[in-house]
């Protein structure tokens, strides 16, 4: 099977549940040895997804094919794919070895060697030295690693982990994301994700699928998604972003300009669009993609306005500033020095520019 | 440094008025006197005398087995009624089946006693079993109503066991009996063993129910009690009665400990 084949794919799959549709006709490819994020908020249909791959959901309608052969039909026991639950779902009354070594006393794998596969996962995640302790004597981060090193150990050819990393405290989420992405990397395995955190899933995911009412509404690099957002959703759901409304004034070739009365200006943007003049559309601009001084800039676009606000983060400051037209637009700058000599303040005019290549235009 | 406040002389009145009759009597199954209440010195007479009493004996030990035999019967019949219960879903016959269930535990004793009677007397006409009453018809009528306690005690325990656990089970190539055996029942054992000490207990207690279906050779021990009572309490009752008290509480502390080791 060549590298770029898909590995899974689904073809239409739905899952109603009574009246209500959870996932609707969803086509995906997933690829082989790929880390790939489901994302999107709350009752999106994202976890039923996944556990219609892991077979605890039968599809209402659609396909699920795993190396070309449909799996609907096949029991979760029987088959390929190994879950990792967002509770841990560790057994409570084994030892994290005996966790560990579940899977394989079900394979009927010899004592030997599920001893030394045993030993081997629980290497992989730092847990050698817990191996006989009970699941409820250890800490959070700890339960999490004995369930993926029980989720690995019968080496599934598709590992499936819902919200893997949502237990844990913020900076024990970070080092852990880094390390899962290298145990994916080293094992091989493809990996399907579900979280509802944008940002995990762009340090996470190879690729992204963003899901909103069942139904999955663009797929891309985490780049793809964030620089070009296809739809209004998408755009305000990765990340910040500034949507100002308007018009499609002119779509030449090389260009297009989005007549823009929030801004105050015909917005240009150096793409072409797709719809007819005087369509509505909505520009979708990243704060960190405005430029903004005291004296006039040279971009293609340049608006004015007046300081409101300014959120110090640290890294970087966001100003919240109000243009002649009353529109708020939010500018992000990194604060590349510690003090600046006559730092921008609330109340203070300041001229915003941007180039053509720093928007996209979505639909409205 | 803590004063006798009227919360403590209320909850001192509550325990006296729920075991000052069970203290006195046994106080007075260690009474040397024939007569109940009159104290004579301390003895353990009636304590010799109840194991030379051969009817005693006897009751206590078919007591003994019908508690055992339904006990267990109970527990099985009540994990399974509760298991269907939680986890399947809504299928016909639920609210039908949790009505069975838990019938029992409000149905008068009596009128139990009376049915189940009348259904051993027409099944022994229709199909020759179980014949006569005894035994046997005394392990069904306990464990008919030992399974309504058995059910709801297990039930809630189900009730708060996490799904995704046996989920991760099955996930990990354990078929659904599989996933019972390794994951369920544990997760159950302490409830298990509540669900059958309960039962267990309860059969113990029982008089009414067994009064009717009962027969000829197998009084069980509160039977015998009943009606040696009756011709006038003997110093001997109250020796056996604590000996009751004791069995029944060791039971009770074992459930509660059981109960509590895996809250």
């Amino acid at each position: 099977m060549p590298e770029d084949a898909p590995f899974v794919r689904l073809e239409g799959l739905t899952k109603r549940f009574g009246g209500f549709t959870a996932v609707e006709a969803v086509d995906l490819e997933i690829r082989r040895g790929e880390l790939f994020c489901l994302l999107g908020g709350s009752g999106c249909g994202k976890s039923t997804l996944l556990r219609m791959l892991a077979g605890f959901e039968t599809p209402s309608a659609g396909r699920i094919l795993i190396e070309g052969r449909d799996i609907g039909a096949v029991p979760p026991h029987a088959r390929d794919t190994n879950m990792m639950f967002q509770s841990y779902a560790l057994f409570p009354h084994m030892s994290v070895e005996r966790n560990v070594g579940y899977g394989l006393r079900r394979a009927g794998l010899p004592r030997r060697e599920t001893a030394a596969r045993v030993a081997e996962m629980l290497d992989l995640v730092q847990m050698s030295h817990l191996a006989r302790r009970r699941p409820d004597s250890l800490s959070g981060g700890q339960r999490q690693r004995v369930a993926l090193a029980r989720a690995l150990a019968r080496r599934p050819k598709l590992l499936l982990l819902d919200e893997p990393l949502g237990a844990l405290d913020r900076k024990l989420r970070e080092e852990t994301q880094l390390e899962l992405v290298k145990i994916q990397q080293g094992l091989g395995i493809t990996f399907v994700v579900v979280t509802h955190d944008q940002e995990e899933a762009m340090i996470l995911g190879d690729r992204l699928g963003i899901m909103r009412e069942g139904r999955i509404v663009q797929v891309g690099t985490p780049h793809e998604i964030y620089e070009y957002p296809r739809s209004r959703f998408v755009a305000d759901f990765i990340g910040t972003v500034n949507l100002l409304d308007g018009t499609i004034a002119e779509d030449a070739a090389t260009h297009a300009r989005i007549a823009c009365p929030e801004a105050g200006i015909d917005i240009v943007v150096d793409h072409a669009v797709t719809g007819a003049r005087g369509a509505a559309v909505a520009v979708a601009l990243r704060p960190e993609k405005i430029a903004i001084s005291r004296d006039p800039l040279p971009h293609d676009n340049r608006v004015a306005g007046r300081v409101a606000d300014i959120v110090y983060n640290g890294n970087l400051s966001v100003f919240h500033v109000t243009l002649d037209t009353g529109r708020r637009l939010r500018v992000a700058r990194a604060n590349a020095v510690r003090a600046e000599d006559a730092p921008l303040a609330p109340g203070d005019r300041v001229h915003l520019g941007w180039s053509g290549s720093a928007s996209v235009v979505v639909a409205p | 440094m803590k004063r006798a406040t009227p919360l403590a002389i209320v909850t001192a009145a509550g325990f006296a008025f729920l075991y000052a009759p069970i203290l006195s009597l046994v106080i007075y199954s260690f009474n040397d006197s024939r007569l109940v209440t009159v104290w004579g010195g301390f003895s353990t007479r009636w304590y010799g005398a109840l194991l030379n009493d051969r009817q005693i004996l006897d009751a206590a030990w078919i007591s003994l087995q019908v508690g055992v035999a339904a006990a267990t019967l109970a527990t099985v019949i009540g994990t399974l009624a509760a298991y269907a219960l939680t986890r399947h879903g809504r299928f016909r016959g639920r609210t039908l089946l949790g009505g069975i269930v838990t019938a029992p535990l409000v149905m008068p004793e009596v009128i139990v006693g009376l049915s189940l009677l009348l259904l051993f007397v027409a099944l022994e006409d229709l199909a020759g079993w179980p014949a006569g009453r005894g035994f046997t018809t005394l392990v069904i009528a306990h464990a008919t109503f030992g399974a309504a306690f058995a059910a709801v005690v297990i039930q809630a325990r189900i009730g708060s066991l996490d799904r995704a656990i046996e989920e991760a089970a099955q996930d990990l190539g354990a078929r659904p009996l599989r996933v019972f055996v390794d994951v369920t029942l544990p997760g159950l054992a302490p409830a298990l063993v509540s669900a059958w000490l309960l039962a267990f207990t309860l059969s113990l207690d029982d008089v009414v129910i067994a009064s009717f279906v009962s027969g000829p050779g197998a009084s069980t021990l509160p039977m015998v009690i009943f009606s040696k009572v009756r011709l006038g309490v003997s110093p001997e009752v109250n020796a056996l009665a604590t000996l009751v008290i004791l069995v029944v509480s060791l039971a009770i502390g074992l459930a509660a400990w059981a109960t509590a080791r895996r809250g």
